[in-house]
């Protein structure tokens, strides 16, 4: 009963969340000056007739809490509209953007955790090494690094000089199939898949390090020891299980924001993903496209919020009797 | 871990690191062109880096960046442009004879033209199109069809337009697609133009059905647009293209290092930086062409509160010295325009007088005379404002407002998102400085600039227009009712809004000229706007996969563009030099992808084994 309450409170919370962020969003865009319709007046020769008749042809004519009440119904019936840009339906824009994103982000994320957390486990149980002090450091280099920066030097060192990897782009568009389009598909996504992975790794080890050093000193690691368990078996089943719980948080949090996509490393290496999606968007105030990315990413972060909370308290118990 | 699995471990990882290097050392070897692949043997492909994804297919709903490159790939129009004059060349249509008034023309369709798919393009197709546009007012287009024309089919090869006043337009020429109406004709509502302008600007045209050289071969959103060839083409083929990919740079820095990799043939709207890098490089080339657009400084001569859908009756909008033509002279006197070309656009840009460019307007552009040049003199700009009467009557190093009025403080809007808009504005300002005027930078982005030109909340902004071949659009500009329309600054003037009506009903080119020339002489003398300089668009191209002297100008002058012109002659020029062999690809090969696999398995499955409790393993 205690579990379902538990549950069902964080649940309701994750609602309430989700519509306080659709709320903030939808007024947020809307107060920055100008509109869409402006924006295209001079490049399509909008006079103000023409200016009028599009904004009322899109409901921007229309009183705020009016368009507001339309923006909810759509958002949770998933009818996302279309861009108010290109008239397509929001829909097919962001899920031509999904998957790049997911490959990206997400393989960048995944690499970046496994990674990190290997490094600084390690770094951690063997405090003070060569290892340890060099991994650190470079860590905190790599995790201060800007990350438009590190993409560029990466960018104009293996592209530019070595020729090693495409400059930018998602696949090459000679209609391969199979096995052969996935090996296209990887050498565009080596160089910004690699710029996420060192950029984040940092955030990782160092925390993984930091948790793992203050597990080894709770009584648990030395009534262990006292009992004679081997020092491999101490971390694995003692410390790090214990030193991961934060690590956890951040891993679940990370996941949650893969499909906001990644705007600076995205526009480096002209990815096409959600991020640099956003961007244009919000450049184009190309309000219902702003609204359908926001609507998902909220949610997704929202949701492995949740799922982080759900499961934290299951892995602590400490948590969930709290 | 046991020794064995520890070995087993190496061994993968070094046979991965071993086959990276192979594979780096075979791709760093390689020499030439390594562009993209281009798919099959036998195709030549195009690879054209841009710096924007298409706004849309639907050629209803297009705006900027390779939109009207693709359009005019894929869609034909009824009159084209002339590569050398930019004046009218047959298209769709081969003959448009006027009647004695130019009030009719009739317009004879090419014979044998066919759609993508295969229907021929008939005398109703021609007469849909330009109707579609007309009797809807659809946006863009329609200015290419004033004064409410008809169309209608004489027989199966004649098309008359009928105009309510003469007209030229037939001859500007109008840049309006021709579109078959077995396809559009159903988004179409007979009496209800909204409905119909909603649903044609709504229709995904995801499958294009046009005329044109190309047809759309695969569209990928953020990635590229590829093109291959139209076999029902009126123009046949090209020399030797047989595709085109436009492939989306968002980082110029990447379009230039693709460029010299090999991986594009092409880029197109280069930095001036990244311009001045290619240059002289080895296998590379580079146009400074005809950007078509004039950067200017325009001034506010208030007045947007007397125009319906202005700001608030009796609200001040402007300074009272920008009123005075003899300030603005003296203001354009101050302004170092060949500091600007240098400084902001790295040289990438010339120094320009006349509202009408050079390239895109061609024999319509007329030579202003030195007199009316205002070029660059602090000294003069001084004794100019002297003798018009702005003084520094305090002695606060300020010129103040006529008569001793305040301090001569003027708001200057630069917009962010306008090349060079902030750069030049910031020179500007230290040329206004110098010879006693204050101003300060407002600096917006787009949308917020749109806000205070209509309410008339600035005394001066620096912006940018981009004219048609045919003036009569950037002319117009300028004309009284364009207040709180084009109008920069809601000049006005009589005897110019007269002229501009005059060549308007002007079916005499020769005499058309002489008007449009003392337009221009007005505007140059009496500026309510200053041209400041003629943008460049920089291009860079491979000179190792095509023939350099196949690619076609457009227009045809020093500076035309070789792509995204008027023209499509590049393309149907340009020449493969050696074998259409499909260049290699940039990356690692399969077998190093493979071999990463297989290594990232191994290793997992060794570190699974490694985990598992050996004997006498303590449950601690």
């Amino acid at each position: 009963m205690g579990s379902q309450r538990y549950l069902a409170r964080k649940l309701f919370h994750a609602i309430l969340t989700l519509w306080f962020v659709l709320t903030a969003n939808f007024f947020l865009f809307r107060v920055m000056p100008g509109d869409p319709i402006t924006l295209l007046a001079r490049s399509e020769r909008l006079n103000r007739q023409d200016q009028a008749e599009q904004r009322a042809a899109l409901g921007l004519d229309k009183p705020l809490p009016q368009q507001y009440l339309f923006y909810l119904k759509q958002s949770v019936s998933g009818k996302l509209g279309v861009s108010l840009r290109s008239a397509r339906p929001i829909t097919e824009e962001i899920g031509a953007r999904l998957w790049p994103t997911v490959l990206l982000v997400g393989f960048g994320t995944l690499f970046a955790t496994v990674f990190g957390i290997l490094i600084g486990i390690r770094g951690g149980w063997k405090r003070g090494s060569f290892f340890d002090t060099s991994t650190l450091y470079g860590s905190l280099v790599l995790y201060s690094m800007p990350e438009f920066w590190l993409g560029m030097l990466l960018l104009l060192g293996f592209s530019g000089l070595l020729h090693l990897f495409p400059a930018g782009g998602y696949q090459s568009g000679n209609q391969a199939t199979g096995f052969a389009h996935m090996v296209d598909v990887a050498n565009h996504l080596f160089l910004p898949c690699l710029t996420l992975t060192l950029g984040y790794i940092g955030e990782y080890a160092i925390i993984m390090r930091s948790s793992l050093i203050e597990a080894m000193t709770d009584d648990f690691v030395l009534t262990a020891r006292a009992k004679g368990v081997p020092d491999r078996l101490i971390r694995r089943r003692h410390a790090v299980p214990n030193a991961f719980l934060p690590t956890f948080t951040l891993i679940f949090l990370s996941f949650g924001y893969v499909l906001g996509g990644a705007i600076l490393v995205e526009t480096i290496f002209s990815w096409p993903g959600i991020g640099l999606y956003t961007y244009e968007a919000i450049s184009q105030l190309d309000y219902q496209a702003i609204q359908g990315v926001f609507l998902l990413s909220s949610a997704t972060v929202i949701v492995f919020n949740l799922i982080a909370d759900v499961t934290y308290g299951y892995l602590d118990p400490r948590i969930r009797e709290a | 871990m046991t020794r064995i699995q520890r070995a087993v471990a190496k061994v993968a990882v070094f046979g991965l690191l071993a086959a990276l290097v192979v594979n780096g050392t075979a791709l760093a070897q390689s020499t030439g062109p390594s562009a993209a692949a281009s798919g099959t043997s036998g195709q030549v492909v195009l690879n054209v880096g841009v710096d924007s994804d298409i706004t849309s297919l639907n050629p209803y709903n297009l705006c900027c960046g390779p939109d009207y490159e693709y359009l005019r790939l894929v869609y034909d129009y009824g009159i084209a442009y002339d590569n050398s004059t930019l004046g009218p060349a047959p298209d769709l249509l081969t003959e448009w004879v006027p009647n004695s008034d130019s009030t009719e023309w009739t317009l004879t369709l090419r014979s044998g033209a066919k759609w993508s798919d295969g229907q021929p393009v008939t005398a109703q197709d021609v007469a849909f199109s330009y109707a579609l546009v007309a009797d809807n007012a659809i946006p863009f287009y329609k200015d290419y069809l004033p004064n409410s024309p008809t169309f209608s089919v004489i027989d199966d090869t004649h098309i008359l337009w009928t105009s309510s006043k003469p007209t030229f337009a037939p001859i500007v020429p109008p840049a309006v697609p021709i579109v078959p109406e077995h396809v559009w004709s159903q988004y179409v509502t007979a009496g209800d133009a909204k409905a119909t302008r909603k649903a044609v600007k709504g229709y995904d045209n995801a499958d294009p059905i046009g005329s044109g050289v190309f047809k759309l071969a695969e569209y990928k959103q953020g990635q590229y647009i590829h093109l291959d060839l139209n076999p029902n083409s009126w123009e046949g083929a090209p020399t030797s293209i047989t595709d085109v990919y436009f492939r989306i740079y968002d980082n110029p820095e990447a379009m230039a290092t693709a460029l010299e990799s090999g991986e594009i043939d092409f880029a197109e709207g280069l930095k001036p930086e990244l311009y001045n890098v290619l240059k002289g490089q080895k296998d590379i080339a580079t146009q400074l062409g005809d950007g078509g657009c004039w950067g200017n400084i325009a001034w506010n001569f208030g007045g947007q509160d007397t125009f319906d859908g202005g700001p608030k009756p009796g609200t001040p909008t402007n300074d009272p010295a920008v009123q005075d033509v003899a300030f603005r002279q003296a203001m354009a006197t101050s302004i170092n325009r060949k500091e600007i070309a240098t400084k902001v656009y790295q040289d990438t840009s010339t120094v320009g007088y006349s509202i009408l460019m050079p390239g895109t307007n061609g024999s319509w552009v007329t030579d202003i005379p030195p007199e009316l040049r205002f070029d660059y003199d602090p000294t003069t700009a001084n004794d100019m404002l002297d003798a018009a009467g702005y003084l520094d009557t305090d002695n606060n190093g300020v010129r103040n407002e006529k008569g001793g009025g305040p301090d001569i403080n003027l708001e200057l809007l630069t917009i962010t998102d306008v090349a060079g808009s902030v750069d030049t504005g910031k020179l500007i300002q230290g040329y206004f400085k110098a010879v006693g005027i204050d101003a300060f930078l407002t600096t917006v982005k787009t949308n917020k600039a749109y806000e205070l030109w209509y309410t008339g909340e600035w005394d001066a902004y620096v912006w940018d227009w981009c004219p048609d071949p045919d003036p009569d659009f950037m002319l117009s500009v300028f004309v009284t009712d364009q207040c709180l329309g084009w109008s920069d600054g809601c000049w006005t003037n009589p005897e110019y809004d007269a002229l501009y009506t005059r060549q308007q009903g002007e079916m005499d080119r020769t005499q058309r000229k002489a008007t449009i020339d003392q337009m221009q002489l007005m505007i140059a003398e009496q500026l309510p706007t200053m041209v400041l300089n003629y943008w460049g668009d920089l291009q860079a191209y491979r000179t190792d996969r095509f023939d350099p002297s196949s690619w076609v100008k457009s227009p045809a002058v020093d500076n035309g563009l070789l792509l995204f012109g008027w023209t499509h002659d590049s393309y149907m020029n340009l020449r493969l030099i050696g074998s259409a062999a499909p260049p290699k690809a940039q990356g690692l090969s399969p077998w190093v992808w493979a071999a990463a696999a297989g290594a990232i398995v191994l290793i997992a499955v060794v570190v699974m084994l490694a985990r598992r409790k050996g004997p006498g393993e303590e449950e601690a």
